[in-house]
């Protein structure tokens, strides 16, 4: 095998957008430095033991990646798909540009697409673009010096009151929070506006445990003010803050909103009776 | 209002590998491929479906811009399945904004390079409800209605009648308000005008 030589790689972009031909390059320069491996970036598929694809595989390229293909030498003929888009077709999978000749279309379950529909494909290096360390992953992976690590999970939801049995089962659990779930998923869903996905479900579990402490004063609202304004002097993001101060004046508005809620119903639908 | 802690005090500071590692000062290039690193946690690496809070609401599905999450219906056996794969998904966590139970997590995983395709599948199977009085399976789940019964307020349960209907058919729903309305207010409806017997109609011409 080439894997205790040095290896000897061509790239040969796909139709990629680019982004992971950058990341390639990024390899490359000293910080990350693929060299060091022994690997070397080669301007002919003639003389590469690896053959670097990026890209979907358009119908323009196909050819082009055929013939490169066919021009390695044929002993070693290890090829890597780099990206999400070489992987599976990526985004683009569906495009009318593109040769995908799987028969669902690219909607099966192993998400078949990009080069493997003419070329047999060693590694798979997913990513939008990977970052350095994910191709370097790849291809210690392939040289040997890292294990694979990704494993397929099947896991059966159980319906709510029943038990596992199997390993792979799992029940169903609705997390305790001290505020009914409506409260939490408006909150939650308003509060992706001001902080964003990422910050949100920790800033709404600091704000939530101050309400389970405001609501255990006899006074809730002024409790809840103080705590907030505790937690505001205290706290250094802006971001955070505002988000605080938005949610604490949120929350009050739903909890009156939800406590006449069964009043207003009644007015609006004297007659009910599951209808 | 003392023992609250700030937030910014509280994010996971990332440990860059160089400074435990070498005292002094960090090499130019990385030693990665023969250490162990972590990516830093705003890092989008792949995200993970937590099957203890996944509902099969489907919302991940139709915000995943490029079809990394599919669902698979199997009316037959009652069965919807969620599928996930990492080769498909862009890491755009759109998923983790839309699902409403949080069981879409963030996750800096980056060490997912593979040479089997089965490695990126995740698989999450739900099962469905099932509507005693028609005897088919109903379009959600189980864990659906669990969901729904715990963000809906008591009121409209009331007023919906929502304890014995929550289980049913469209079909059967439409039935039993047909019915409940000629109860109550005595709308004179002809019966070839309730659902259950255009049904039968039908099928006998059929």
């Amino acid at each position: 095998m080439a894997r205790l030589k040095s290896v000897w790689v061509y790239h040969v972009d796909a139709g990629s957008c680019n982004g992971c031909d950058i990341e390639v390059l990024d390899v490359l320069t000293p910080y990350y430095d693929l060299e060091r491996l022994g690997i070397k970036v080669v301007p002919n598929p003639r003389h590469a033991d690896v053959l670097f694809i990026t890209g979907p595989l358009t119908r323009q390229t196909r050819i082009a990646i055929r013939k490169a293909y066919e021009a390695m030498p044929p002993k070693p003929r290890i090829v890597v798909a780099v990206g999400t888009c070489a992987s599976s077709g990526g985004i683009f999978y569906n495009s009318y540009a593109l040769y995908n000749t799987s028969p669902q279309r690219g909607r099966d379950r192993l998400r078949s697409g990009g080069p493997e529909m003419i070329v047999p494909i060693d590694m798979y290096i997913p990513g939008c673009p990977p970052s350095p360390e994910e191709i370097l992953y790849g291809v210690a992976q392939l040289l040997g010096i890292k294990e694979k690590k990704m494993k397929g999970e099947y896991w059966v939801a159980l319906p709510p009151e029943e038990k596992p049995k199997a390993e792979n089962e799992v029940e169903f659990r609705i997390p305790d929070r001290p505020i009914p779930l409506r409260y939490w998923l408006t909150l939650r869903e308003e509060l992706r506006r001001v902080v964003g996905y990422y910050d949100r479900d920790a800033v709404l579990d600091d704000f939530i445990a101050l309400v389970g402490k405001a609501f255990e004063d006899e006074n809730p609202r002024e409790k809840l003010h103080d705590l907030v304004t505790g937690y505001f002097l205290k706290e250094k993001d802006s971001r955070i803050k505002v988000a605080m101060r938005f949610l604490e004046n949120e929350f009050w508005r739903l909890y009156d909103e939800y406590t006449s809620l069964g009043e207003s119903m009644r007015r609006k639908y004297p007659v009910t009776a599951g209808v | 209002m003392a023992e609250a802690v700030s937030y910014t005090e509280k994010l996971k500071k990332w440990d860059r590998f160089e400074a435990e590692k070498f005292s002094k000062k960090a090499p130019v290039t990385t030693p990665y491929p023969f250490i162990d690193i972590e990516k830093p946690p705003e890092y989008r690496g792949i995200p993970h479906i937590n099957p203890e809070k996944c509902i099969g609401c489907g919302a991940c599905v139709n915000a995943c811009p490029p079809d990394a999450l599919i669902m698979e219906w199997d009316k037959e056996h009652g069965i919807k399945r969620l599928t996930y794969n990492a080769a498909r998904c862009i890491r755009c966590a759109r998923c983790i904004e839309v699902c409403p139970t949080g069981a879409m997590e963030p996750t800096t995983r980056f060490e997912i390079a593979t040479d089997n395709k089965e490695d990126l599948v995740e698989v999450v199977e739900h099962k469905l409800a099932y509507c005693e009085e028609c005897g088919e399976y109903l379009d959600f789940t189980e864990r659906q209605i669990e969901y729904v019964k715990a963000i809906l307020p008591k009121e409209i349960f009331e007023m919906y009648a929502l304890d014995e209907r929550i289980g049913l058919t469209q079909e059967a729903k439409m039935r039993k308000t047909v019915e409940k309305l000629r109860e109550t207010e005595g709308i004179p409806v002809s019966a070839f005008m309730l659902v259950g017997e255009v049904k039968d109609k039908k099928g006998g011409e059929k």
